[in-house]
């Protein structure tokens, strides 16, 4: 019992070898001039510096705040389209066959291809930022609520037949929950390719949010700006990421039970 | 018969196929003759074609698209033999996957084009950054696959070449790359469609003025929305073609696994 933990202890202290030992070196390669990456590195310390700088007047909030706030309503729209698309395809032969190819065809391109377009049509303002996050939402989530339909078992719907569900009902309490799981799946990489294609739109054109913050700092050549950026929207996407993970691994023990 | 209901099905099928398409052209097209504003934003087809044919003719669409699937390719190859040679020490070294693991899987989830700032700070914005950020896209999949590949193989494989005291050289020739080679070769393949988005978001990002993402760039800055469809159709239409090719392969790819 004791050396089972003992292992486990080991195995997970291993695990942070690695960023440990990267931490090391960094702080070792920058600590004087003469070091390899004393001139072109900024150090950890510095990093630790700029955070509390852009604490203290406020840009770092004024960045952190802005990106989420975009994903969430791009992704909002574009997933809730998505849903209902996804849910109208799976069902009828014939949306499918209306809809599908032009879906193909457009899901083929990469959102950030539109992102020219869609700076022509509306400008840099916020509204092409939501649309493209919306863009990048809409179509995982509708092929996910597609295949998640068409995966459900025929006994489920006659069983919600025989229990007089129609219309809005059989979708809330029968295809809803079984389509679950794969349209978390979905909901997964929406997220992933709309804070991807987010933060190269605020890249591109923006003044505020984190992909402009390291863009920022591109310009004025402060790399420690930038390494925080990278960090930061590293860790978002990570979180974002692991709790959907979570969440599908829940569902997953649910439908194996 | 049923040949022919098949065809009728197929006919019925391409024609609601084209419906949408179609009813949203003309859609398009009305929204064209209202006024300088709807012409600006619905640009008349008729300009789409002409701009298109003004820009192959000329050549100019041909090479910046030539120039962006030289660079989606030459990343694909130097991301995946980066892949493979990391990989491999990921899957073959349990203490290398648990000290360089969490490192990559880290890595692994900042966004690429996040990291654009950094590498055009650290590299500038030529050439050589664009191939790392392509580079990279293809480096994390194939990585992945490259190790999955080699941990998934089978303990008979391995217990063979124990057997027959084979060398540490020997069995990763002999067992180890031939039993992962098709998840390898799955992992590059799927590279592809990411090195493809890479080449034309890194042209896009880095200001460059090369490539269909340039092509792109040039033309919004121009205001030149025919063009600019022009080169997301061009990039629509040469991502499936790969995309269907790759398919293709990676079925041939698993086949000769289950034929083994």
């Amino acid at each position: 019992m004791a050396n089972a933990r003992q292992t486990w202890l080991l195995e997970r202290g291993a695990l942070a070898v690695g960023p440990l030992a990267l931490l090391v070196a960094w702080t070792w390669a920058t600590r004087r001039p003469t070091r390899p990456g004393g001139q072109v590195l900024a150090s950890p310390e510095q990093i630790f510096g700029t955070v509390r700088e852009l604490l203290a007047n406020g840009q770092l909030l004024h960045h952190l705040s802005k990106s989420p706030v975009r994903l969430a309503l791009g992704f909002g729209f574009g997933a809730g389209a998505g849903l209902v698309f996804g849910l109208l395809m799976g069902l009828s032969r014939t949306a499918e066959e209306v809809c599908g190819p032009l879906f193909h065809a457009i899901r083929q391109v990469p959102s950030i291809a539109f992102i020219p377009m869609l700076i022509l049509v509306f400008g840099i303002e916020e509204t092409f930022k939501i649309v493209v996050v919306a863009k990048a939402s809409f179509f995982p989530v509708a092929l996910a609520a597609t295949d998640g339909v068409k995966s459900i078992p025929r006994g489920f719907l006659e069983v919600g037949r025989v229990y007089g569900l129609r219309g809005p009902a059989l979708v809330r309490c029968i295809l809803l929950p079984a389509m679950l799981p794969a349209l978390v799946t979905g909901i997964r990489i929406a997220l992933g390719r709309s804070w991807t294609v987010l933060v190269a739109a605020e890249i591109i054109a923006s003044e505020s949010g984190l992909g402009q913050m390291m863009e920022m700092g591109r310009q004025t050549m402060r790399q420690d700006v930038v390494l925080l950026g990278v960090f930061l929207t590293g860790t978002f996407g990570f979180l974002l990421d692991r709790s959907m993970r979570l969440l599908e691994r829940r569902l997953a023990a649910w439908r194996t039970a | 018969m049923t040949a022919a209901r098949s065809g009728r099905t197929v006919g019925r099928r391409i024609a609601l196929g084209f419906t949408l398409p179609l009813a949203l052209g003309g859609l398009w097209h009305l929204a064209s003759r209202r006024g300088p504003g709807g012409a600006y934003a619905f640009v008349p087809l008729r300009d789409v074609a002409g701009g298109f044919l003004e820009v192959a003719r000329s050549g100019e669409l041909r090479y910046d698209a030539l120039s962006t699937l030289r660079e989606a390719f030459t990343g694909l190859l130097v991301g995946s033999v980066a892949g493979v040679a990391f990989g491999a020490v990921l899957g073959l070294s349990r203490t290398a996957d648990r000290l360089l693991g969490p490192l990559y899987h880290g890595l692994r989830q900042v966004p690429l084009m996040g990291l654009v700032p950094l590498i055009g700070l650290w590299f500038g914005n030529g050439a050589g950054a664009k191939l790392l950020v392509v580079s990279l896209a293809a480096f994390y999949p194939v990585a992945l696959a490259t190790a999955d590949g080699l941990r998934q193989v089978e303990r008979a494989h391995l217990e063979l070449a124990r057997a027959l005291v084979l060398g540490r050289r020997d069995t990763f020739r002999q067992i180890l790359l031939p039993s992962a080679a098709p998840f390898i070769v799955t992992g590059v393949l799927q590279a592809l469609a990411f090195t493809w988005i890479a080449s034309v978001g890194s042209e896009l990002l880095f200001s460059a003025t090369s490539g269909l993402g340039g092509f792109m760039a040039l033309a919004q800055a121009a205001g030149r929305m025919d063009l600019v469809i022009v080169a997301i159709a061009s990039i629509a239409v040469l991502g499936s073609l790969m995309n269907v090719a790759v398919t293709r392969l990676g079925r041939r790819a698993q086949r000769w696994r289950h034929a083994s």
